[in-house]
């Protein structure tokens, strides 16, 4: 025997998935051979990076669709990493998000003064912790992935170097986001100190039966934790600063893929780890879910900059999306439904305001500003951009037969599926909410199709062709999946999408 | 009655193992109390017995050395930051490869070619070994980038 093969028939080491770890893997690599390029390219070379960061992207997506295929539920590391249809539905939905931010950047960064190199390897960086978090079952894990997600995000934010603007968006977003950790942090330390494991499935099992009081500080400590994460009403005061100030393909990348981050980690901590305690979770979550819809929708009303108003848009968005946890306690049935509902409209949300921040990006190449005065007359100049942009607003706004719609359909069912009067009063809040909510997303086309150009310059908007593929593909995806709904329903509404703690 | 309003009566009324959980942070407050007793009587036991003459000269920073020259408030380099920043590459580093070297000394055997023992190798064993490496290998990537950044010279 020689000394490799001994020594390679002497190893116990614990069984690792490579297929599993595939996505992750591939991300990773891809991340070092950007800096690299970066370190030992030169100038010369630096327009490679977007390349290779979006090649890398849609190889990375390979693994994925073949484990989906596959179907088999895979668990590692004594179950703290698993990769099921739900991990794989976000983990595709963080890929395809971060290919449209590389589309939606290259232009914006290439031709601005940033760091390029860096740019695209924190952005990198932040996709493989959206990842990892779709995956994590256990609070240190989501934890780590949490902060993987947050570091690079904040000096993404602060990107557009000597413009106060940005850098007080980067400090804004870092102090609330560090704070926000250390709020989510105490809970989770208190839930393994009353607990004794960080193991959601184990958290669960010790959870279970009446809950004493420091439970409920250590729940209610983790909710409002992620609350800051997925901008909820009172934790939502960073947004509209940061995505003003934040360049704004990062501000479309804050807004869509760090959000679905936050939302995947409070459904997976929610009910993998305290579904036996509704009583605690959903009435918070009622609570949170009603003002962040209500307080984002009137205030959106009386915005006067596109970015700002998306802000509140988005800040909406989210109480639409957080409403079907207030009903996920009630039965296993409806923890499933409020689980399908939330990822239908997030993979939704994700095309429907990419493109909205996509048309930002393509009129600001223009005008140079995002008031909202400065879109009037678009449709004489960009007819087409103008016919998206309706697309992307009217899909926000949930007008049927656009993606939006089934989305908000979805979250009704789900909250009508147990028939308490606490699931029916929520669906008639989205209800009156929606209506709200078209009074500004009609005057967004209002402005865009009948008032005339501020300064009756009507010269043609010249779109690149990244930013104008990123808006064929997120405008074709949010018409697709509302004309024929199957389309994503067949991937978040599969049997045993997330394996729950009931 | 609101539900949460009645778990967390019937919490406080009955949830004793959690008081006693939270006893032990009694001994925390104890400490702490102690400690600032004592130092609190020996300054004070000190600034009752000693005799206080102020002079101007016992406000300098070195009452019998040379006399201070300049501002006492010193700005260090910004350039020391970015070394302290390097320094954290190596520190995360040792932080992961320390508990991984205490495991080497578990169980397998490493036998070399003649079939005697040349030592033990831990149970994560070679694959172990490259994996640590690769480690390394990512964590090195963020030291290449520093040196091609020029941040490495002193300027």
């Amino acid at each position: 025997m020689t000394f490799a093969a001994s020594m390679l028939a002497s190893v116990d080491h614990p069984p690792i998935d490579w297929h599993a770890l595939a996505p992750e893997l591939i991300v990773l690599g891809v991340l070092a051979i950007i800096i690299l390029v970066d370190a030992f390219g030169g100038e010369d070379r630096k327009w490679a990076i977007s390349s290779i960061t979006s090649i890398g992207l849609l190889v990375a997506i390979v693994p994925v669709v073949t484990m989906a295929v596959d179907g088999a539920v895979r668990s590692m590391f004594d179950a703290a990493y698993v990769v099921d249809n739900y991990a794989l539905l976000f983990k595709a939905l963080f890929l395809v998000a971060g290919y449209i931010v590389v589309l939606l950047s290259t232009n914006y960064i290439a031709e601005g003064d940033y760091w390029e190199g860096e740019y695209y390897q924190l952005l990198l960086a932040s996709i493989l912790g959206m990842m990892i978090m779709a995956s994590a079952r256990d609070l240190i894990g989501i934890f780590v992935a949490l902060e993987t997600i947050s570091i690079p995000a904040y000096m993404l934010a602060a990107w557009r170097k000597r413009e106060s603007r940005s850098d007080e968006a980067g400090l804004k977003y870092y102090l609330m986001g560090v704070f926000a950790s250390g709020v989510l942090l105490y809970g989770m330390s208190l839930l393994y100190g009353l607990t004794g494991s960080t193991r959601l499935v184990d958290i669960a099992a010790a959870v279970s039966g009446e809950a004493p009081a420091l439970v409920i500080v250590a729940i209610v400590f983790t909710i409002v934790g992620f609350g800051f994460k997925v901008s909820a009403v009172p934790f939502h005061t960073w947004a509209p600063d940061v995505y003003e100030g934040a360049p704004t393909p990062v501000t479309a990348f804050v807004a869509v893929a760090s959000k679905a981050a936050g939302f995947v980690a409070l459904i997976t901590v929610v009910l993998v780890a305290f579904p036996t305690q509704p009583e605690i979770f959903e009435p918070l979550i009622w609570a949170l879910a009603a003002a962040t819809m209500t307080v984002g929708n009137v205030i959106a009303l009386r915005q006067t900059n596109m970015v700002r108003l998306l802000a509140y848009s988005g800040v909406a968005q989210a109480g639409y999306m957080l409403a079907p946890l207030a009903i996920a306690g009630h039965s296993a049935t409806s923890a499933e439904l409020a689980t399908s509902a939330i990822a239908t409209y997030l993979v939704i949300y994700m095309a429907m305001n990419l493109g909205a921040f996509g048309i930002v990006i393509a009129m600001a190449r223009k005008t140079g500003s995002a008031e909202l005065s400065s879109y009037g007359g678009m449709l004489n100049y960009a007819p087409a951009l103008t016919v998206a942009m309706t697309i992307f607003v009217f899909s926000l706004a949930g007008i049927p037969f656009l993606a939006g719609w089934y989305g908000k359909l979805a979250v009704v069912l789900a909250l009508v599926q147990p028939g308490t009067w606490f699931g029916y009063s929520m669906a008639i809040i989205v209800g009156v909410n929606s209506v709200i909510a078209l009074g500004y997303y009609a005057k967004i086309a209002r402005i865009m199709w009948i008032d005339p150009a501020p300064d009756g310059d009507t010269t043609r908007v010249r779109v690149p062709v990244s930013v104008a593929s990123a808006l064929v593909i997120t405008a074709v995806l949010t018409v697709a999946i509302g004309v024929y709904p199957p389309l994503v329903d067949q991937f978040t509404g599969a049997e045993s999408f997330l394996t729950l703690g009931f | 009655m609101p539900p949460t309003l009645t778990v967390l009566i019937a919490a406080a009324t009955a949830g004793q193992d959690y008081s006693d959980f939270l006893r032990q942070y009694l001994t925390v407050v104890i400490m702490a109390g102690l400690a600032m007793a004592l130092v609190g009587t020996l300054l004070g036991v000190g600034a009752l017995l000693r005799p206080s003459r102020r002079q101007g000269d016992k406000h300098v920073t070195y009452e019998s050395g040379v006399d201070p020259v300049g501002e006492h408030w010193s700005q260090s380099h910004v350039r020391y930051y970015v070394f302290a920043l390097l320094f954290v590459i190596f520190d995360v580093e040792a932080v992961f490869i320390f508990p991984w070297a205490t495991r080497l000394d578990a169980d397998t055997e490493l036998i070399g070619s003649g079939g005697e023992v040349l030592g033990v190798l831990g149970p994560y064993g070679t694959i172990g070994l490259i994996k640590m490496f690769l480690f390394i290998a990512v964590l090195a990537l963020g030291l290449v980038y520093a040196w091609r950044k020029g941040v490495l010279r002193w300027m």
